[in-house]
């Protein structure tokens, strides 16, 4: 599973970006994930996709693999070998198959 | 005629740093080594100055408006971006930029055609620097610093002929355009092996690590650039390997000259090969470029 599937007009793009530039947004997306949500011009599935964290349907619809990567850390954690642990092997889970990693 | 009289690539794997305490003694002795290295081989350059080739990562440019190319003109490089702190595991550093030899380098590719985007504004560092500056302790070596942070994930991926063509650019605007005596060193960041954010997390290709870092230590650019292809590097781990366009960078600005490097390692918590070449900018060989 590579880029061959890339689709750089999805707008998950745009929204893991600005979680990872923002301390202020990713508090609020921990708050009131919803509320951060409909914020962005998401499709149907895509919203749905991130609420069951299913990164194989995301990674389906066309997100960037290393921003999936980011997506898992902004979720699951982010710290050296404590939560970026978990976050790679939830979204290896997930994209081995399982699909919704929630 | 300023000189190129350092070049090396190496790997940036945020492990390196966050995870290195607890990786297992011989790794750790190659990884400390590997840094220790490259550092007092730039020290023993008398390098001037550092201009950095690494992967952007999606760190600083939206993906719809991304640049292949994005020069830090920044009075002085601060890292690594809040965010990334913790996962890389580093503390914070303050490393010299050298805003008038970015400019230089800015004007000097627009004029050989390759299109670069600069910026004033400190950049947002992840592993791509923040690695390289801790574990060679550029900070303290006081050597300023260029970072060019560079697509090697965002497709249209610039190939490796188009990076090795950089590369010539890179080399002609060193000798021709930055004042005499000038030293200038030249570091290729990123690699080896990796797919960060794919199904084979942790999948490191050890047949294709020492493949190449033997192929880029023979000094043999036409093979490297016939076999270095995007398709050979996505599958050595994709969406990562490709960092290696890094190296394909300097490697074009150099030309052909042997490389040693300090040994080749995996431990599966890096998710990356690690190995690093330093090339010998005192040999000359044949030159051996494909036509």
């Amino acid at each position: 599973m590579g880029l061959e599937k890339f689709d750089p007009a999805l707008a998950v793009h745009d929204l893991i970006q600005d979680l990872k530039w923002s301390v202020e947004l990713r508090a609020e997306f921990a708050a009131n994930e919803a509320a951060v949500l409909d914020c962005y011009p998401l499709r149907q599935d895509e919203r749905r996709a991130i609420e069951t964290r299913n990164f194989l349907a995301l990674y389906d619809m066309g997100l960037h693999p290393y921003l999936g990567g980011q997506l898992a850390r902004l979720i699951f954690g982010n710290e050296a070998g404590k939560g970026a642990t978990v976050a790679v092997n939830k979204l290896v889970e997930s994209l081995q198959g399982k699909g919704s990693v929630a | 005629m300023a000189e190129i009289v350092f070049a090396a690539g190496a790997p940036h794997a945020p492990g390196l740093i966050g995870l290195l305490e607890a990786a297992p003694a011989d790794v750790k002795d190659i990884v400390v080594s590997t840094y220790r290295n490259l550092a007092s081989a730039m020290v023993s350059a008398k390098a001037d100055v550092l201009i950095v080739f690494a992967n952007d990562h999606l760190a600083n440019s939206r993906i719809r408006a991304y640049p292949d190319f994005l020069i830090g003109m920044a009075n002085e490089h601060r890292g690594p971006f809040e965010w990334f702190k913790p996962w890389i595991g580093c503390e914070d550093y303050t490393v010299k930029g050298a805003p008038e030899i970015a400019a230089a380098l800015f004007n000097g590719m627009t004029r050989r055609g390759i299109r670069m985007f600069a910026q004033t504004e400190n950049l947002k560092f992840d592993d791509n620097i923040s690695v390289p500056v801790q574990l060679t302790r550029l900070a303290e070596l006081g050597i300023p610093m260029v970072p060019v942070l560079q697509n090697c994930t965002v497709p249209p991926i610039p190939d490796q002929h188009r990076c090795y063509a950089v590369g010539e650019a890179l080399g002609d605007f060193i000798r021709n355009d930055l004042p005499a005596d000038m030293r200038v060193a030249l570091l290729g960041s990123g690699g080896l092996s990796h797919e960060p954010g794919g199904a084979r997390y942790y999948f490191i290709d050890e047949a294709f690590d020492r493949w190449f870092l033997d192929l880029v230590a023979s000094g043999d650019h036409a093979t490297l650039l016939k076999e270095l292809t995007l398709e050979k590097m996505e599958a050595a781990g994709s969406g990562g390997t490709s960092e290696l366009l890094s190296w394909v960078v300097v490697l074009g600005a150099i030309g052909s000259k042997p490389g040693k490097n300090f040994g080749y390692t995996v431990h599966r918590d890096f998710k990356c090969g690690v190995g690093a070449v330093l090339w010998d900018m005192d040999a000359n060989l044949p030159k051996r470029r494909a036509a």
